[in-house]
């Protein structure tokens, strides 16, 4: 039986770096590849700034590559590290981690791809400009890693966290629902927060006088964006440090499992939409100074109309987590 | 790659239920304190037209944060709640930076930090709304647009102080796993100043720029 064990582990482990990599590897593809082609655009049409904007185009994909360097590192670790004990546990373990980090990728990888883009044409429009918008497109695609941050935690935790002494029966569910919950969640949030740090860099592009509210504005439509992606972290937390009581009912399993099915699916949706209202308001507050507070608001609102589904999901997974 | 998660925990028990204090988090806590007022004694010590370096550097500070803070809000709102935001912001900066000199470790890693930090704002901003709209028009806005709405709504308030806390923890947290993990991976040779330069200093400048922010925003949604 212990062998038979071992054997399910190699496989979960295999299993799971390969999905780490696959999946992100989709990302951040997407993201370098779309710069790329602003920046030929960009070059194309002034290319005296050659040089410049190469550079540029070069730092932004590096920064958008992260995402599937973190899923690299994940990878590497369950194909190579020794895990001494032997558990049934630890294959879902594996599983999750690798299918955590590789989903969380995904979302990441797109959304920093988006303000480097737009930074590649900023540069080509208002040469002048060049560090202030080289600056905003750093602090946009960092911002816009840490949903890939938080799946990069919440598969760290799942490796290195002892889960001997749990009873096996609920608890594999808890793991493989945590892994979705922070993987999935992190796809909607990477995707608007690239949205909203694409318009920032535009915005300042076109209107320099304005750099400071624009930025502002921007960092703030980003951290509201992300709210999904920590419900996403939390519901992996609760998953993974409450200590489930043994169930051989399978709908006790099924339960944890669907909570972090819901929560991870529900909030792809609130970060893309969050992301367009935080867009097309960096975008105006950047052309119209006298409406700042105004849109402000009025993103402000929107982005917690449009993340009251996330809300919604969270409950769901709430209530089934703890009365179910 | 053992001190992954490790906390030193004093555990004292009181009455039938244990206390945990997380003493490292404490001690790193009240070093930042002790920093944070050395500096603002040495920067206002000898106030001069023209500022020494300490000066230039807390003048800095509170003029930007008043400034923000006073944007947010108004002139009057903005002169009571400007201390507030510059301590807030000075701390998290300070709490988010230490994590590079050596034996110290960041106090935001804990959840503790920032969630009392994201409790106090939630208090603070409610407080400020009962003090500006009376009692009957804060409860008011809990039941806009249609009376029923009102879980959802008080969930959304709650899930607010959740966001805001887990948003500097993960950050913080994850930029310190990476730096470690990716260190044992490479056995230190190289890579550790870059990492530090980009997850300590930039990524934990902006995540105490965003909880700032937010707490300004929270308590002038609260306000208006």
């Amino acid at each position: 039986m212990t062998d038979d064990i071992q054997v399910w582990m190699k496989v979960a482990a295999f299993v799971g770096g390969g999905m780490a990599m696959g999946f992100g590897a989709i990302g951040a593809a997407i993201g370098e590849g779309y710069t790329a082609s602003k920046a030929n655009e960009a070059i194309a049409r002034n290319p005296q700034l050659s040089g410049d904007l190469f550079k540029t185009m070069l730092v932004g994909q590096a920064i958008a590559e992260t995402a599937s360097i973190f899923a690299l590192i994940i990878a590497m670790l369950l194909l190579f590290s020794n895990f001494s004990h032997t558990s049934p546990l630890l294959i879902a373990t594996f599983l999750a981690a690798g299918l955590c980090m590789g989903l969380g990728a995904i979302g990441s990888g797109i959304g920093s791809g988006l303000p480097t883009a737009e930074a590649c044409i900023g540069i080509e429009r208002q040469p002048q400009m060049k560090n202030r918008i080289t600056t905003i497109m750093l602090a946009g695609s960092a911002i816009a890693q840490s949903p890939a941050i938080f799946a990069l935690v919440t598969s760290l935790i799942l490796l290195f966290i002892d889960f001997t002494g749990k009873p096996v029966s609920p608890t594999w569910a808890a793991i493989l629902g945590a892994g979705l919950a922070s993987g999935l969640g992190a796809i909607g949030s990477g995707i608007g927060e690239g949205l909203v740090a694409k318009s920032g860099c535009e915005g300042i592009a076109r209107q320099p006088a304005g750099a400071t509210r624009t930025t502002n504005v921007m960092l703030l439509g980003m951290a509201v964006t992300e709210t999904t992606a920590i419900y996403g972290l939390l519901i992996a937390c609760i998953l993974i440090f409450k200590n489930f009581p043994a169930a051989e009912s399978i709908a006790a399993s099924m339960a944890l499992l669907g909570a972090g099915l819901c929560m991870g699916i529900g909030a792809i949706g609130p970060g893309i939409g969050e992301g367009f209202a935080g867009q097309s308001a960096v975008k105006w507050i950047a052309r119209n100074e006298e409406g700042t507070a105004t849109l402000t608001r009025s993103m402000l609102v929107g982005q917690a109309v449009a993340e009251s589904t996330g809300i919604y999901a969270l409950v769901i997974s709430l209530i089934l987590i703890f009365v179910a | 790659m053992e001190e992954l998660g490790r906390i030193n925990q004093l555990i004292v028990p009181f009455f039938g239920h244990d206390m945990t204090f997380n003493i490292g988090v404490i001690v790193m806590t009240w070093a930042i304190f002790g920093f944070l007022l050395l500096f603002g004694y040495l920067a206002s010590k000898s106030r001069r037209i023209i500022p020494g370096t300490v000066q230039v550097v807390g003048e800095l500070f509170i003029n930007q944060l008043y400034g923000l803070t006073e944007d947010a809000m108004d002139e009057e709102l903005g002169k009571k709640y400007g201390p507030l935001i510059c301590a807030l912001f000075m701390f998290l900066l300070a709490s988010n930076w230490c994590g590079m000199l050596p034996f110290m470790e960041e106090p935001t890693k804990d959840l503790n930090t920032p969630l009392s930090m994201g409790l106090m704002g939630f208090a603070i901003a409610h407080y400020a709304g009962i003090r500006a709209k009376g009692f009957k028009g804060y409860i008011k806005e809990y039941f806009e647009p249609i009376f029923f709405m009102m879980p959802l709504n008080l969930i959304g308030e709650l899930a607010k102080v959740v966001s805001i806390s887990f948003r500097l923890f993960g950050n913080i947290m994850g930029g310190s796993i990476i730096i470690l993990v990716v260190s044992h991976l490479v056995y230190s040779i190289l890579l550790p100043p870059f990492l530090n330069a980009f997850f300590t200093i930039f990524v934990g400048a902006i995540q105490a720029f965003v909880f700032t922010m937010l707490t300004i925003v929270y308590i002038a949604v609260q306000v208006k």
